[in-house]
């Protein structure tokens, strides 16, 4: 039974390690941040903030319901995009 | 595996090095990696373009026009030639005029196919369109240059594409985001001039509002000032005539202007945070030039200072569903007008505060 030379055994391992390495670059790709559209609805009496999901329809300056603090209009001030990681974070 | 073996092997493998490197063979593989990775690109983007078509379509089917295929087919290669550049006299002019014609012409076509729809749903269709039309040439583009380099077996072409593939990827990609604010009616960071502008007129009192030009100018009492408002007619997608309704303004009231203030957006260097906020000197506006120049030659006629205030994000922030980040700078960015304003003027003076950028999703 013959045994590979420590010279051969290093080049496999090199030539494995470099193959191993360039599947996993090529495979490696950027995380997609998700992003999920939000509305900011303030209530210009007393000031009361309120964030939510942004409804079809909706644009900024738009009245939307009462504020609960007052009774005041609730109106949206913005209508932006959030990461949705930090929503479910944060809820 | 003996000593003799390993020296066979390693002769065959030399040898075969050898005659790639002699016949040139090497490069022919190379190029066709190169043309196979390409062409997937170019696959995904057909992919996308088909996907978004379909969108489009539907939208326009929805609102009542029958063949939505043919009106997507002729906006699809509409085109607007560059004005002769070695002739400098009056190339803004030519300039401006070849673009309004453009810009008319794609507005007519939407609004002959769609008559009883309104302003806002026309708008979208035609800024749906412009994206549309916009990947459709990115694609033809590149298959162009991926098929001129492989029957000239032209390496360097294909390399070139290679490389910058990764880019026009991300370009696609973000086209294709920004069909969904743009289908929606969603701000976009670009909307981010016209949002400074309507929180300012919500903290002022607002005096009168006409429309010229598709730009709406709002004169209001802020800060003891008289303050003329200038923004895109929203809420649709639009982004007006700014530089041309502020020279006329300016020209309205003989100059008696004491500050203009623009506030746009600005692509951000790698690096910079996004939402940052930066003051300077000059007209914040990146339209290919009659707009600005008309500002600047405002502002130069008279001796206006001319300030800009811009709040920094990248091409896709811009392009895509404002985010949180950069609605909280429009906030701050308008307390930086407020204190402009402040500083540079006295009260009873008149200033002119003009938010740049496609008003979509932002009222007035």
């Amino acid at each position: 039974m013959s045994y590979l030379d420590p010279y051969t055994v290093f080049t496999i391992i090199l030539v494995i390690i470099l193959i191993v390495y360039m599947f996993m670059e090529t495979k490696r790709k950027p995380a997609r941040i998700e992003y999920v559209t939000r509305e900011l609805l303030v209530c210009y009496s007393c000031g009361f903030q309120v964030e939510r999901d942004h409804e079809p329809g909706d644009f900024i300056g738009l009245v939307k319901g009462k504020c609960p603090r007052c009774g005041g209009d609730l109106k949206i001030k913005g209508i932006y995009s959030v990461d949705k990681s930090k929503i479910l974070k944060a809820s | 595996m003996n000593s003799d073996t390993i020296s066979l092997i390693t002769q065959i493998i030399w040898l075969a090095i050898f005659i790639l490197l002699i016949t040139g063979l090497n490069q022919k593989i190379q190029m066709r990696i190169w043309a196979m990775d390409i062409r997937n690109k170019l696959n995904i983007i057909k992919r996308i373009i088909d996907e978004d078509r379909m969108r489009v379509e539907k939208i326009i089917s929805n609102l009542g026009y029958k063949t939505p295929a043919v009106l997507v087919d002729r906006v699809l290669d509409f085109f607007v030639i560059e004005p002769v550049g070695i002739e400098p006299t009056d190339i803004i002019k030519r300039l401006d005029h070849t673009l309004r014609t453009g810009e008319g012409t794609l507005r007519r076509f939407i609004e002959n196919s769609l008559p009883n729809v309104g302003k806002f749903e026309r708008s979208l269709v035609e800024t749906s369109m412009e994206i549309l039309s916009g990947l459709n040439l990115i694609y033809k583009v590149i298959r162009h240059y991926l098929l001129t380099g492989e029957r000239e077996n032209n390496w360097i072409l294909l390399m070139q594409l290679e490389l910058v593939m990764p880019t026009i990827m991300k370009y696609v990609e973000t086209y294709h985001m920004a069909l969904d604010p743009f289908t929606t009616g969603k701000p976009i960071g670009d909307s981010l001039g016209p949002l400074v502008v309507y929180n300012l007129v919500e903290k002022s009192k607002m005096l009168s509002k006409r429309v010229v030009d598709d730009t709406s100018i709002i004169e209001a009492w802020l800060e003891d000032r008289r303050v003329l408002f200038i923004k895109a007619e929203g809420p649709g997608s639009n982004v007006g005539h700014p530089g041309a309704v502020i020279n006329s303004l300016v020209e309205e009231l003989k100059g008696s202007v004491d500050l203009i203030i623009t506030v746009d957006a600005a692509l951000k260097l790698e690096g910079e945070d996004t939402g940052s906020i930066a003051e300077g000197v000059g007209a914040a506006i990146g339209d290919p030039g009659p707009e600005k120049i008309a500002i600047e030659r405002a502002a130069t006629k008279y001796n206006i200072p001319l300030r800009a205030i811009v709040v920094k994000m990248d091409y896709r922030e811009a392009l895509t569903v404002m985010r949180k980040e950069i609605f909280e700078s429009s906030l701050k960015a308008m307390e930086h007008v407020l204190r402009l304003i402040r500083e540079e003027t006295k009260p009873n003076s008149t200033v002119i505060v003009a938010g740049i950028g496609n008003t979509i999703g932002v009222p007035l």
